[in-house]
């Protein structure tokens, strides 16, 4: 059968990579440029804020503009989606004598967890993992944190420029000197309207890359600087919902089983969350591997049929969705890991490097830790006087991320992941020998297969999802207005995929978008790229989503 | 710095962004300011230009100056700076400006600093102001060489009337050659038939339920028959059935007529929320499960292809009598 492989989308990477051409005078100039206004690069510019607030004169060295973070949503936050529930770890480290814990904006620590595995009437209550405990952990809106780590982060000296993409990479004599933006005001067919407006040459001396999952100059990068690792990133897709209730969940819940089937033909490796949000709000959401083999699965439908369970219909009760989004998540873990982390005059940080921990089901403070170490390797550099674009000079970082907690964890559940290719009932088995070995079972590593490489089958799956009411379930395009997305319609398309496929291919996007982006048609497949979330899960799946006119998207508040 | 400043006019009057840009030119305070009006009958509009701070006024008055095309007004430009010894042009963005400074550019090898938003004297030398990345910063951008051009955005300085009066000077007027090879055969302005989508009364819109293109004749008649605007989804839009200004919705125009046929249009809530404050709203979709009909006043289940017509006929027939 097919492979979304055999159709790959007419991407080259190169294309995204420039010199600067903007004539010297009218380049801006920045001293550390940090791509993406998540944990990461919000971290790493308020960790370069307390550095420079010590050493005025390296500040001086890197001009009127010493650190600046680009952003494509509308403001920070706007595209920033998880759980989530947060491990306080590198928040602390980050804030240490400057903030306690009390002043970040959580919804407070975990007190009670309770992990099911459900079937379609049944909820049979299971001991946590030990790798899912979450005491001592806190609730948020990764949204709301953002917005928070932002205004942190323009008090510490950065500057923000959201609605700003970040199209293309910067390299000259084999260093990445900054980034172009994109242009703004093209009309469908790329021809400049009235309000046209080019981007700009932003010319740095270090360049941050910290775009979260499915970066595209993340991507671009790895493959300029053969950064890439021995295995594929693999992803999942996670679709959530936040609502207003009328009963507070006094505790976070994890299901596992329905409506995901367990064999391993179907591999469909997830599950779903439910967390408290204070006393009148909570957060729901699916999450599964895009190493789905079925076209008819639709992660956006399977969170639908969830909420139709007993367990959870009744939390919901009363209540109303005010929220929805739905975001990729790097799932490869250590396996996927890129060889290096640095290029000359460049650094990686948090999902965009592949720094998440599927088992423990977190990546936000091995994000805010990668940040804050790629400021303490860009500063290091900069004090030894060395020009940060010779290559070698941010090697610091790589070193500290290897000494670092996230390094170990990441080592010691290297495995797992793969090893759910293999089904629910193995991959559990298999997870617990290498809990209790701590990582060194089993000896040799496994391998990771890439999600678009996977043959697909189809079944009649879709026949169970519920029919939208309104209130309970809802169709796509409800949801896409729920992300608060206003897409400018008349812009050029920003996702490359092939129009030309196969129906399998085309049902399979049609059904795997949770925005409705996609419509298979009799020659091939339609696109909408006005509905995109920008979640990516076109890229694990057989295309390339690029940024879109900066301030496009969702506009996120409270996922 | 000696300034010419290109003042463009339409009709009997001069644009306010040219004079903006000479209150601004003017109002640097260095040397010598100053304006020139090119066109066909213009020299009464010398008066209106020398109460704006420029010292002296060139006219350039010939019928082949008529038509607002650039090249002709480029040849002018490039006659002065070679002849009065200008060193800095100065425009106020438009569609003209906009061509004729960078035809001038291109005639002189000069530069031209492009979008600035302001300009100053520091240190005794011109300095533009840019905005960039979406305007949250400005760019300082100089010239290299004289003569010096920039382009203001529009209503980027208000004319500040000074009270003087300004020397005026004839120009004769030797066109290039190749300047006169164009001409403007016609010269339109936009005016739409039937009341405007924001302003008419009844809306008829057409969907995706229409299945094609051309059964938007269908909706066009309706809406003929009632005096309304034809509306679309963005479905159809997007499809190219229909132009973008017509597109009613989240993404296109909100609107609120005192009636709304909504002719094979399904009512996701993005379409909903651009026509929820109408009066009215009456939905003809042959789906009965359509969210349309659960926010629609009266609603007909059936094909659009044969209730739209025969409604059409019920209102022309009515009409009639």
């Amino acid at each position: 059968m097919t492979r979304p492989a055999d159709f790959p989308p007419p991407f080259r990477a190169t294309d995204y990579v420039a010199a600067q051409t903007d004539p010297a005078d009218e380049r801006i100039e920045v001293g550390i440029l940090i791509v993406g206004a998540g944990p990461a690069g919000l971290a790493c510019a308020i960790r370069l804020g307390q550095l420079l607030e010590d050493a005025p004169e390296i500040g001086e060295r890197l001009g009127e503009v010493p650190v600046a973070v680009l952003e494509k949503g509308k403001q920070a936050g706007s595209h920033l989606l998880s759980g989530a529930v947060v491990n306080p770890r590198a928040l602390r480290r980050l804030f240490k004598g400057r903030k306690r814990i009390d002043e970040m904006p959580f919804y407070g620590p975990v007190e009670h967890e309770s992990v099911y595995f459900l079937t379609k009437q049944t909820a049979l209550r299971i001991p946590a993992p030990p790798t899912m405990r979450n005491e001592g952990n806190y609730v948020a809106s990764l949204s709301r944190l953002g917005r928070w780590l932002a205004e942190q982060a323009d008090e510490a000296g950065a500057m923000l420029l959201p609605e700003t993409a970040a199209e293309k990479l910067l390299v000259s004599d084999g260093r990445a000197r900054g980034v172009r933006t994109g242009d703004k005001g093209r009309g469908r067919d790329g021809q400049p309207l009235g309000n046209f407006e080019p981007g700009s040459d932003l010319v740095a001396k270090v360049t941050v890359l910290a775009e979260g999952t499915q970066g595209h100059l993340t991507g671009v990068a790895l493959d300029r600087f053969g950064l890439a690792g021995p295995n594929p990133q693999v992803w999942a897709l996670a679709v959530k919902e936040v609502w207003k209730v009328a009963r507070p969940l006094d505790r976070v819940i994890h299901t596992m089983g329905w409506p995901l089937r367990p064999s391993a033909k179907y591999r469909e490796f997830g599950g779903s969350f439910i967390y408290p949000m204070g006393e009148d709000m909570l957060t729901l959401g699916m999450v599964v591997g895009l190493d789905y083999r079925d076209v008819e699965l639709s992660v956006h439908d399977v969170l639908q049929e969830l909420k139709t369970h007993p367990l959870v219909r009744k939390l919901l009760e009363g209540g109303e969705r005010v929220e929805w989004g739905a975001k990729t998540i790097p799932e490869g873990g250590f396996l996927s890991l890129p060889k290096q982390l640095h290029a000359p005059g460049l650094l990686i940080c948090g999902d965009g490097a592949g720094l998440v921990n599927v088992p423990a089901l977190k990546g936000i403070h091995y994000a805010i830790e990668s940040g804050s170490l790629a400021a303490e390797a860009a500063f290091a550099s900069l004090q030894r006087g060395q020009t940060p674009a010779t290559p070698g000079a941010l090697s610091g970082y790589d070193e500290a991320l290897k000494q670092s907690f996230v390094w170990k964890d990441l080592y010691e559940v290297r495995n797992m992941r793969p090893a759910f290719g293999r089904g629910f009932v193995l991959g559990g088995a298999l997870a617990g020998a290498m809990t209790a070995t701590k990582g060194r079972f089993p000896r040799r590593d496994l391998e990771l297969e890439r999600d678009v490489d996977v043959e697909l089958v189809q079944t009649d799956r879709a026949k169970s999802y519920p029919a939208s009411d309104g209130k309970l379930t809802f169709d796509k395009l409800s949801s896409v207005f729920a992300s608060g997305n206003k897409t400018r319609d008349d812009q050029p398309n920003h996702i490359v995929i092939r129009r030309d496929v196969p129906q399998d291919v085309a049902r399979l996007w049609e059904r795997m978008c949770p925005a409705q982006v996609y419509e298979a048609t009799e020659t091939g497949v339609d696109v909408t790229p006005s509905n995109c979330v920008q979640c990516g899960a076109i890229t694990a799946k057989g295309g390339r989503l690029t940024p879109p006119e900066g301030g496009s998207g969702p506009e996120y508040k409270l996922t | 710095m000696k300034a010419l400043v290109f003042l463009e006019h339409h009709g009997d009057e001069l644009l306010k962004g040219s004079l903006g840009v000479l209150s601004k030119a003017a109002a640097i305070g260095d040397g010598e300011v100053a304006g020139v009006v090119i066109g066909s009958g213009v020299r009464g509009l010398a008066d209106q230009a020398g109460k704006f701070g420029a010292a002296k006024l060139y006219v350039a008055d010939d019928a082949q100056l008529e038509a607002p095309l650039p090249q002709p007004r480029i040849d002018v430009l490039a006659q002065l700076v070679r002849e009065k010894g200008i060193d800095t042009v100065l425009f106020g963005n438009s569609v003209l400006a906009a061509d004729v400074a960078a035809g001038l550019a291109a005639r002189l090898d000069a530069g031209l600093n492009w979008d600035l938003a302001d300009i100053v004297l520091q240190d005794g030398k011109l300095v533009g102001k840019r905005p960039a990345l979406q305007d949250s910063v400005y760019v300082d951008v100089g010239w290299k060489s004289e003569p010096r051009l920039a382009l203001f955005r529009s209503g980027s300085f208000d004319p500040a009337e000074s009270g003087g009066s300004a020397e005026v000077e004839e120009v004769t007027v030797a066109l290039e050659d190749f300047s006169t090879s164009a001409r403007m055969v016609d010269q339109a302005h936009e005016e739409s038939e039937g009341p405007s989508i924001e302003d008419a009364p009844v809306i008829v819109a057409g969907g995706r339920g229409l299945g094609g293109p051309e059964n938007f004749t269908l909706v066009e008649e309706l809406a003929k028959a009632l005096g309304g605007a034809v509306g679309a989804t963005r479905a159809v839009v997007d499809a190219g059935w229909y132009p973008y200004s017509t597109q009613v919705g989240q993404t296109g125009k909100t609107v609120s007529p005192k009636l709304y046929i909504a002719c094979g249009i399904s009512g996701a809530i993005q379409h909903k929320v651009g026509m929820q404050g109408s009066g009215v709203i009456v939905a003809i979709n042959k789906d009965a499960n359509a969210p349309i009909f659960e926010f629609s006043d009266l609603g007909v289940v059936g094909d659009v292809h044969e209730v739209v017509p025969k409604l059409t006929g019920l209102v022309k027939a009515r009409r009639a009598g």
